[in-house]
């Protein structure tokens, strides 16, 4: 059975295959790729965020998990999500230079952000719900 | 498992590593008058002052500086364990690293020892209260990556260097009887196959697949490159340091040395092909030069061990190509990458106003073409190094190279904090 570490690791790979597809196909104006690619990213994005935000983050807090790590995850979820809205407006407007911009910005803040989860607060969540990781794991799936 | 490195506020203020970045390429400018003022064509004698002192101008005033700079911001990040009193001791190592920097390069180039004499207690002085902070950072963080080895490694070369930099300062300036050539062997090896090799290769490890979303660097490399390299180094070293010994430990060593470096350098390659991100990027390019630059310096000293009468050439284009060719590559593409996301990032943090007025992405920060024209300004001055030992209108390019070079980087960067400050004076009237 796969651990929460590397369940939502290759969840996040995902994300960024995602995210690169849709920033190749901006830069180049490739506008119709962009757009569903972009979605598809959007979207992909956003269930992470849920798997998280409604699943895990509770889950582990009410373990008696730390609060701080979890609320420094949540603040850069507002970081990532407010990036991702001035995408969308980019690509509402086909531009693709303030697209370039914020996939530029956004990476940064999207993979320091992975590295920190993959690295420590999964990690830390494996330690702590080891008893109830599977049906925990179809939950998060469930959302 | 460290909790701590998890705080939102573990970055140090903005200013402490963009007061470092801000003073590096000046040092650019003056490494560029120090070689145009030096006498004939500098380059083509390794002992000559002006090269000497643009060499110093180069490592502690550009380098140093930068390494400095990024270190205080990178290992409470990376390695989640803050630096004690992170503004002090900026103020503590930039004023006497700039003021030592200044009266060393000033003191080889006029031959003056009263200057060096001056210039290392200063120096010594920055880089005991920098290392003395980060050995204090380092021994805190519980998480025991990779990087953070890397790094300690990095850090301890680079006490060395600097102790046997101070010796030699004093000696000159004092006329003391010390062995100067093996000392100098020792010094550079220790300052730029240590110090600077494992910094940008610790770096590397985290660098490399965060910014183009390459494939990790292999498990083994990670655990195991940055002790290998030392070792050989120190290995290397052993003969230099006690005379007299038989020769071809020193030229395993060496061969080692280089072969491991070879190594990230190929494979760093080899990532940044499997990148799954291929959109042009000028720190790519940059870090893609560098890594060519480091083979090209790995060959030159290789063919510098064969018994030839070119040994000598090659073993100055060696410390040329690394120096400017790997390390100089590396550190400004990573300048263009960092300056922009520490401006973006700590805008972000003036919350709902700063949403409210906008704050500029990372490519509104440094305007994208200026980078792309000092890649190939850079391109160019490495091609003119190949030559400056030989021919002296290629020695006045690379002069020019540099100065141009360093006004660019310096537009560069004050362009960033401008936009900086403005965009903070923005966010904080809106909120009055």
């Amino acid at each position: 059975m796969k651990t929460i570490t590397e369940f939502m690791a290759a969840d996040h790979v995902a994300c960024d295959n995602e995210f690169a597809r849709a920033e190749e196909a901006a830069l180049a104006n490739n506008w119709s790729v962009a757009e569903t690619a972009f979605i598809k990213f959007r979207d992909d994005m956003a269930h992470h965020f849920k798997m998280e935000e409604e699943v895990l983050f509770p889950t582990l807090k009410s373990a008696g998990g730390p609060a701080g790590p979890v609320h420094v995850m949540l603040m850069e979820h507002a970081q990532i999500k407010e990036l991702l809205k001035q995408m969308a407006e980019a690509v509402a407007q086909k531009n693709a230079k303030s697209y370039g911009g914020l996939s530029e910005t956004l990476l940064i803040v999207m993979q320091q952000h992975n590295h920190k989860e993959e690295n420590i607060l999964y990690g830390m969540a494996d330690d702590i719900l080891a008893n109830e990781r599977e049906a925990l794991l179809e939950r998060m799936q469930a959302v | 498992m460290k909790i701590a490195s998890l705080s939102p506020d573990q970055a140090p203020p903005i200013g402490v590593p963009l007061r470092f970045f801000a003073m590096a390429p000046v040092f650019l400018v003056l490494a560029a008058l120090l070689l145009a003022t030096g006498d004939g064509n500098p380059f083509a004698n390794t002992h000559s002052p002006a090269l000497l002192a643009a060499t110093h101008c180069i490592t502690l005033g550009f380098m140093a500086m930068v390494m400095l700079g990024a270190i205080q911001q990178v290992v409470p990040v990376i390695i989640g364990s803050q630096m004690p009193s992170p503004r002090l001791v900026a103020w503590l190592t930039m004023l006497p690293l700039t003021a030592g920097a200044i009266l060393l390069t000033t003191g080889f180039a006029l031959s003056k020892p009263e200057l060096l004499n001056l210039s290392w207690p200063l120096l010594g002085l920055a880089f005991l209260i920098f290392i003395s902070a980060s050995l204090f950072s380092l021994a805190r963080a519980a998480a025991k990556n990779p990087t953070r080895t890397a790094i300690l490694l990095s850090i301890l070369s680079l006490a060395g260097a600097v102790t046997l930099g101070m010796l030699m300062a004093r000696g000159y300036a004092t006329g003391l009887s010390i062995p100067y050539a093996s000392l100098a062997t020792a010094h550079i090896s220790l300052a730029l196959g240590g110090g600077v090799m494992l910094l940008i290769i610790g770096v590397s490890y985290q660098v490399v697949p965060m910014f183009q979303l390459t494939p990790n660097y292999p498990k083994w490399l990670t655990t195991y490159l940055a002790p290998a390299i030392l070792v050989a180094l120190l290995l290397s070293l052993i003969p230099v340091l006690f005379e007299p010994a038989p020769r071809w430990p020193e030229l395993i060593a060496e061969i080692i040395f280089w072969i491991l470096t070879s190594c990230y350098a190929v494979i760093t390659l080899k990532l940044q092909s499997q990148r799954r991100r291929r959109v042009p990027d000028a720190t790519l390019s940059f870090f893609r030069l560098g890594m060519l630059a480091l083979i090209a310096a790995a060959l030159f000293s290789l063919a510098s061990l064969l018994p030839t009468a070119y040994s000598d050439h090659l073993r100055m284009l060696s410390v040329l190509t690394f120096l400017l060719g790997f390390a100089m590559s590396v550190i400004q593409g990573m300048l263009y990458k960092i300056i922009p996301f520490l401006v973006w990032f700590h805008l972000f943090r003036g919350g709902v106003n700063a949403i409210k007025v906008g704050i500029p992405n990372m490519k509104e920060i440094i305007p994208e073409r200026w980078m792309w024209w000092h890649l190939k300004l850079h391109v160019g001055t490495l091609l003119a190094v190949l030559l400056a030992t030989r021919l002296d209108m290629a020695a006045w390019l690379v002069t020019l190279g540099l100065l141009l070079q360093g006004i660019l980087l310096g537009c560069a960067i004050f362009t960033g904090i401008s936009v900086y400050r403005d965009t903070l004076g923005r966010i904080e009237q809106a909120s009055t």
